[in-house]
């Protein structure tokens, strides 16, 4: 049965909350704060797909980082289907990292 | 979906693997030479020893340390899969085999009965290598100034182990009307600066960006150092072979520095916009390894500009080999070491549990101490090689190769740290120190 609204922002912040423990393992900041995850959108059901992106095109460590996260939102929901969009529109950049992650990266 | 993602054309760990461990085997055996050979540096710089110790050094750990490395990064560069790795696994038993019999008969130093034997097994591996890379680059989706950097780099390699296999079958046949010490400066010429330096430029300009995080750069200057850096090297060694014109060497040599200089804008502009504003351990070295070029360019300008005959330029020439080889190659090498292989071990390790254990960081597959306690030891060791050959003292010397030594051990016992890495070992404490703090 399908959630209404205020419980899907809920999972989705939980979600949020959860991606906040996956690292990129060479910058070793994890994906929120470095701003690489653009969109969680769950549809209330059992779907959740992530929209996300890597810091560089040519990230060796690309395939770790989105089984990491597929991982990470299966431990919590092993019933969900998690779908992994990697896209390169809007490139990354710097803007998109948090208060926090610049602390962080000593900037 | 995540598709097409690098780690799809990534070559199988089996294929990268035996690269590492032989140049870091390749190390302590260059270290243990070294150690022995303290007495030798006094002599010519084409003293049989030395071209031992130097076709150890450059075959034996740095070519099978890029080997390994480039195998690893076609898809980064290329975006394309290695052509085949069969044939980089053949590649590099008949390459391992050549190193340690070429190696040997420099070592005795018979230059007429094994070394035609030995050099032609070296370049037929060097082939295969070549071809490898050249059919890779055909598949290649990412055809950039990064990935010609690669090119020319093979190119300048087939080059180079031309000249040193007519040179060998020169000893018995005599058909060159050069003496053999200037074919053994174009084979020094062209595998420094058209092999090793293009090579390592080329990974480089893929790598520093990457470690350091700097994106938007100017593409302009790799272009211009591309362009610059072949045109120069292309008219020295026309010169040298056709013309032999002194004003014209210096006229190319100062087009060959501008292409590093590029480079140098290049990197330095990477390094101004960096967003990770510390520098490991890998990233010290690499940087510590740019700086040093200005140790070779000055030597090798000193070099065309001292008068002919002078009994020091023996020693200059050697000084050149030295901080080429130890202070922009080794050093590069030793801290790219940090930079690729913990994570090459990591994704075989964890790339399957990350999210459903604790996973440790790429970095922390080592020892993090060892690798800093290497980084000074080795420099430490580069400045007193560098006097000790200025001053011509054997002692000085012989105190930098036991330093080059140690560092070679330290750098092993991370190597091999690394490699040994048990993961359900590291995942089950991870959990029982878990549960005790819960």
């Amino acid at each position: 049965m399908k959630k209404d609204l205020k419980e899907i922002r809920k999972v989705e912040n939980d979600i949020y909350e959860l991606l906040k423990t996956v690292m990129d393992p060479e910058i070793e900041i994890d994906i929120i704060n470095l701003g690489l995850v653009y969109n969680i959108l769950y549809d209330g059901d059992r779907n959740v797909r992530i929209e996300m992106t890597l810091s560089t095109p040519a990230c060796p460590l690309g395939d770790a980082i989105t089984d990491n996260v597929k991982n990470t939102i299966k431990k919590k929901y092993p019933d969900f289907e998690v779908e992994v969009d990697v896209v390169f529109d809007p490139p990354w950049d710097a803007s998109m990292i948090s208060e926090e992650g610049r602390i962080k990266l000593g900037m | 979906m995540a598709k097409n993602l690098h780690t799809d054309n990534a070559p199988d760990i089996s294929t990268v693997k035996p690269h590492f461990l032989f140049a870091a085997i390749g190390l302590v055996a260059v270290g243990i030479l070294l150690v022995f050979s303290t007495g030798y540096f006094s002599d010519t710089y084409y003293e049989h020893h030395l071209l031992a110790i130097t076709h150890a050094a450059v075959l034996g750990w740095l070519m099978m340390l890029i080997f390994g490395s480039l195998y690893q990064l076609i898809p980064v560069i290329f975006d394309t899969a290695l052509y085949s790795e069969k044939l980089a696994k053949f590649t590099f038993w008949i390459t391992a085999i050549s190193i340690v019999f070429l190696v040997y008969t420099f070592w005795i130093g018979d230059y007429t009965v094994l070394l035609p034997y030995a050099a032609t097994s070296m370049y037929l591996s060097l082939f295969f290598f070549i071809f490898n890379i050249m059919l890779s680059y055909k598949n290649a989706r990412l055809k950039n100034f990064k990935s010609l950097f690669i090119l020319a780099a093979v190119f300048w390699l087939l080059m180079t182990e031309t000249e040193a296999l007519l040179t060998v079958f020169n000893f018995k046949y005599q058909f060159f009307k050069a003496t053999h010490l200037v074919h053994l400066h174009n084979h020094a010429i062209m595998g420094l600066i058209g092999f090793f330096i293009m090579m390592i430029f080329g990974v480089g300009t893929t790598l520093i960006p990457m470690f350091l995080i700097s994106h938007k750069l100017n593409e302009s200057l790799l272009k211009s150092s591309f362009v610059f850096l072949n045109f120069g090297l292309t008219g020295l060694m026309i010169t040298k072979y056709f013309i032999d014109n002194q004003y014209l060497t210096i006229a190319f040599w100062l087009f060959v520095i501008v292409g590093a200089a590029y480079y140098f804008a290049y990197i330095y502009d990477s390094y101004k916009h960096r967003m990770k504003k510390t520098l490991d351990v890998g990233m010290k070295y690499t940087m510590l390894s740019l700086v040093f070029i200005i140790a070779p360019v000055t030597i090798s300008m000193a070099l065309i500009l001292i008068p002919d005959g002078l009994a020091y330029a023996e020693t200059i020439i050697l000084l050149f080999g030295m901080s080429m080889i130890f202070g922009v190659f080794t050093t590069i090498a030793l801290g790219q070491t940090y930079k690729t292989l913990p994570f090459i071990i990591w994704l075989e390790k964890y790339q399957k549990l990350v999210g459903k254990y604790h996973t440790p960081l790429p970095r922390e597959l080592y020892n993090e101490k060892v690798a800093g306690l290497q980084f000074y030891l080795y420099m430490l060791f580069l400045a007193l090689m560098l006097t000790g050959l200025i001053l011509q003292s054997g002692i000085v010397i012989q105190i930098a190769t036991i330093m080059f030594l140690l560092v070679t051990l330290l750098y092993n016992y991370n190597v091999w740290l690394m490699f040994f890495h048990d993961s359900k070992k590291y995942i089950n404490e991870r959990d029982k120190e878990i549960l005790t703090n819960k």
